[in-house]
């Protein structure tokens, strides 16, 4: 088979019957999961479900127990050269944002290009000014971290990972940490890479972004992946009904 | 003041000891620090219960008394090492200097077990778990996130333990090592003027511990410039 078929056929990311577990807890169960190239997936479901674990097995932040994980034809195991090879091809954006407080914003966006991609200073510098343009706040690059509002340093976290140049962003519940003023601009910035063809896996309980972007809403509950759908599918027609009870208190707030 | 005359460059020296005692016990408290704080946050029980028991022995007795234990302590020691190969041997002495440094070194790293601990722990996993994201290697992740976030936390603290070395090189006096405060007691025996030759020690322990004090303070201004909003 040759390769462009390859990558059109076969799922960036591929989980099959994973189970993970946090001592006798089960906090993934049977997970069964496709992601295609271009793919935009958002996950919802209440506190403690299971969302982050999954998103984070992803990028072996956590280590699945049993089941497979592959991602654009690695799979996961304790090769530490496969774990690297999948975080290359693995961007993330947390909640609580996470750069690097003792560094300016062009240099968050530098480091790991510098150590992980191995680009000399000067380019590495020149991608993180070109990332920091596309989330529009290029004036900002000498500051620090704590200078920025949230909604810049969220702005900024995409930025890096973007510097990566990935074939995936993970990202787990990106606005929750928000001020409800500041949700806007991180959304903007993740609806334009999504028309820009990006592969995301979304937690965010954003209905309306859900809605105008995802290609599948998948709902979670208990460590299970309980329902997923096509939007407009899930939200006026949900099957189950644990989605439903989640759906309303959800859009009753 | 003439009192004073003859007794200078004494005092010189014996600020040099001080010096000394200091570069060397500092060198050695930070390991003795890292040793320890590595031992607490390791998984074996045993370096624990071990790492558990140096901070609570040496943080709990008199600095004094750790002096003059060890420097006692160690000459039976070597005295009865030496004996077992010449039993002419009557007594080892063991030089104040080492004695001393090595004494107030672990005293002082029994804190400082306490201070790298809690830098360790004081990191924000989310910095860490952003550069194991990013692919950053272990390696790559502590020398890069880690140890810049560390020593930022620890700074302040670390600055105390300093100022507890400098004032504690005073105390190896009691064992012999020529420092000022041993030069004051000679100084005091020829001239009697007690309340004068205790002045100069102060002065010189003041002026080390200024230096100290204006060094950690420029190095935590350093540091926190990305901590404390400058706009
Ligand atoms: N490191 C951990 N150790 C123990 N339990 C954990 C850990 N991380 C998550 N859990 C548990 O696993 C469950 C799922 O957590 P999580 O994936 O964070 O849920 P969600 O992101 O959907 O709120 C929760 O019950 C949580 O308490
Ligand atoms: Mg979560």
């Amino acid at each position: 088979m040759d390769s462009m078929t390859d990558t059109e056929t076969r799922p960036l990311i591929k989980m099959i019957k994973v189970n993970k577990f946090f001592g006798p807890f089960q906090a993934l169960k049977n997970i069964d999961l496709e992601v295609y190239k271009g793919e935009k997936i958002v996950i919802c479901g209440p506190s403690g479900s299971g969302k982050s674990t999954l998103i984070r097995c992803i990028n072996r932040l956590e280590e699945h127990n049993d089941g497979n994980i592959i991602i654009d034809g690695i799979e996961l195991t304790d090769k530490v050269e496969d774990i690297d090879a999948v975080r290359r091809e693995v961007g993330m954006v947390f909640q609580s944002f996470n750069l690097f407080p003792h560094m300016t914003i062009a240099k968050n966006l530098m480091i790991a290009q510098q150590l992980v991609r191995k680009t000399p200073k000067a380019k590495a510098r020149e991608i993180a000014m070109l990332y920091l343009e596309r989330v529009k706040i290029p004036e900002q690059a000498d500051k620090y971290p704590i200078q920025l509002s949230g909604g810049q340093q969220q702005r900024v976290a995409i930025a890096r990972a973007l510097c990566m140049r990935p074939e995936i962003i993970l990202f787990d519940e990106p606005t929750s940490a928000l001020d409800p003023e500041m949700i806007n601009e991180v959304l903007d910035v993740m609806i334009d890479l999504a028309r820009d063809g990006m592969t995301m896996v979304c937690v965010t309980h954003e209905m309306g972004f859900a809605r105008s972007v995802a290609d599948r809403v998948i709902f979670m509950d208990a460590g299970e992946i309980v329902e997923q759908a096509e939007p407009a599918e899930f939200f006026d027609n949900p099957e189950n009904e644990r989605t439903k009870v989640f759906l309303n208190q959800i859009l009753s707030h | 003041m003439e009192v004073l005359t003859g007794w200078w460059d004494d005092y010189f020296w014996g600020a040099v000891i001080v010096a000394k005692v200091f570069i060397a016990s500092l060198s050695l408290m930070i390991l003795f620090g890292l040793i320890g704080a590595g031992a607490k946050l390791s998984n074996s029980r045993v370096a624990q219960k071990i790492a558990g028991a140096y901070t609570v022995i040496f943080r709990g007795t008199p600095e004094i008394l750790v002096i003059l234990l060890l420097y006692f302590g160690s000459a039976i020691l070597l005295t009865s090492i030496a004996q077992i190969f010449n039993p002419e041997i009557k007594f080892v002495d063991v030089p104040p200097f080492w004695a001393g440094t090595i004494a107030i070194s672990i005293i002082v790293g029994s804190y400082a077990t306490e201070t790298f601990r809690g830098a360790f722990l004081g990191v924000n996993p989310g910095s860490i778990e952003a550069a194991r994201a990013l692919g950053m290697s272990t390696l790559q992740t502590f020398i890069y996130i880690r140890i810049p976030e560390m020593w930022r936390i620890a700074l302040p603290p670390f600055g105390n333990h300093m100022l507890s070395l400098i004032k504690d090189t005073a105390l190896i006096s009691i064992i012999g090592l020529n420092e000022t405060l041993f030069v004051a007691k000679q100084a005091i025996t020829v001239t009697g003027k007690p309340f004068t030759m205790y002045i100069v020690v102060g002065a010189i322990y003041l002026g080390f511990s200024s230096v100290i004090t204006l060094a950690v303070m420029a190095i935590e201004k350093f540091g926190n410039r990305t901590t404390i909003d400058a706009k």
